[in-house]
């Protein structure tokens, strides 16, 4: 009977990055990329948002929920969801989707549909005022 | 509503309860909907059929990370008819309710006919908030998939009785 205690495989230290558990890495980089996302919508919505001055309308980003009031237009909420590795968004316009990081963006698996483009043409077609979002 | 049972169900979802009941200084914040007060205190055909049954059509729908699991049941006739259906859901109140309204609207229809349930039907019913319109969904996509299960029986059950009556006609 070994008296030394097992060695703690999930320390990552020394080992090179090809061996790291692959979940991990894709976690690390859903959350990266999610974040990046959900940064430039708050970033690039709440200048939309005060912009169009609608009444009662309001951008707020808090703990991975990006929500965007647009008044009598309705409400868009994105949101990080992490268990599934998605960003999930709820649309005044066209309901809920859930989006995958697929090439570098955020795709509805179904029908293809881009998270960015969709949010952009449905402003639009909402407020009357276009916004770009994609770079 | 009593804050505590509701607290009990409630799953822990990644999205911030945007509309539990709140009585703070006697003031109430955003409420759940009458209609789906009324699906959570009194939900319609809870329970499950035998899943290995014949007629019996089981969708299993979402993920008790995400916290909501739907699991929709169709009992059918042998013209298509949904006669009978049951659901389990473990989510909070708003995907409770969608997946009773679902067991409520496929009876009586056929299974093509089920398969035009949209979500926003359910969320319209239920006037989900923007936040909860996801839990509609999955009850659509439950839908689809007790349908895709029992077309999945009835053919193989078909494929069964061809090859029998070759196998007898020879």
């Amino acid at each position: 009977m070994s008296l030394c205690p097992p060695r703690d495989a999930s320390s990552n230290i020394n080992v090179p990055e090809a061996q790291r558990d692959p979940n991990e890495w894709n976690e690390k980089i859903y959350h990266e990329e999610s974040d990046k996302a959900l940064d430039l919508l708050h970033e690039k919505l709440e200048a939309y948002v005060e912009d169009l001055g609608i009444p009662e309308s309001d951008v707020e980003y808090s703990q991975g929920v990006l929500t965007v009031c647009l008044g009598k237009l309705g409400t868009f909420v994105i949101n990080k969801q992490t268990p599934n590795k998605q960003i999930w968004m709820s649309s005044p316009v066209s309901g809920p989707f859930r989006y995958d990081w697929n090439s570098g963006l955020w795709v509805y698996h179904r029908d293809g549909r881009m998270l960015l483009q969709q949010l952009e043409t449905e402003l639009e077609g909402l407020t009357g005022k276009p916004i770009k979002l994609l770079s | 509503m009593n804050i505590v049972r509701l607290s009990a169900f409630r799953a822990l979802g990644s999205v911030p309860g945007a509309n539990q009941t709140v009585a703070s200084f006697g003031q109430l914040t955003r409420c759940y909907h009458k209609n789906v007060v009324e699906h959570y205190e009194n939900p319609r055909n809870v329970g499950a059929f035998d899943k290995s049954d014949p007629t019996v059509g089981t969708g299993l729908v979402g993920a008790p990370a995400c916290g909501d699991v739907m699991k929709l049941q169709i009992k059918v006739d042998e013209n298509g008819f949904i006669v009978d259906s049951k659901f389990k859901t473990f989510g909070c109140g708003s995907a409770i309710a969608s997946s009773s309204v679902a067991t409520e609207w496929v009876k009586g229809k056929s299974i093509e006919e089920v398969l035009t349930i949209k979500n926003s039907d359910i969320a319209k019913h239920l006037s989900l908030p923007p936040v909860k319109l996801h839990c509609s969904m999955l009850a659509e996509d439950a839908i689809k998939a007790a349908v895709k299960d029992i077309q999945a029986k009835m053919k193989a059950a078909a494929a069964e009785k061809g090859a029998k009556a070759v196998a007898s006609s020879q």
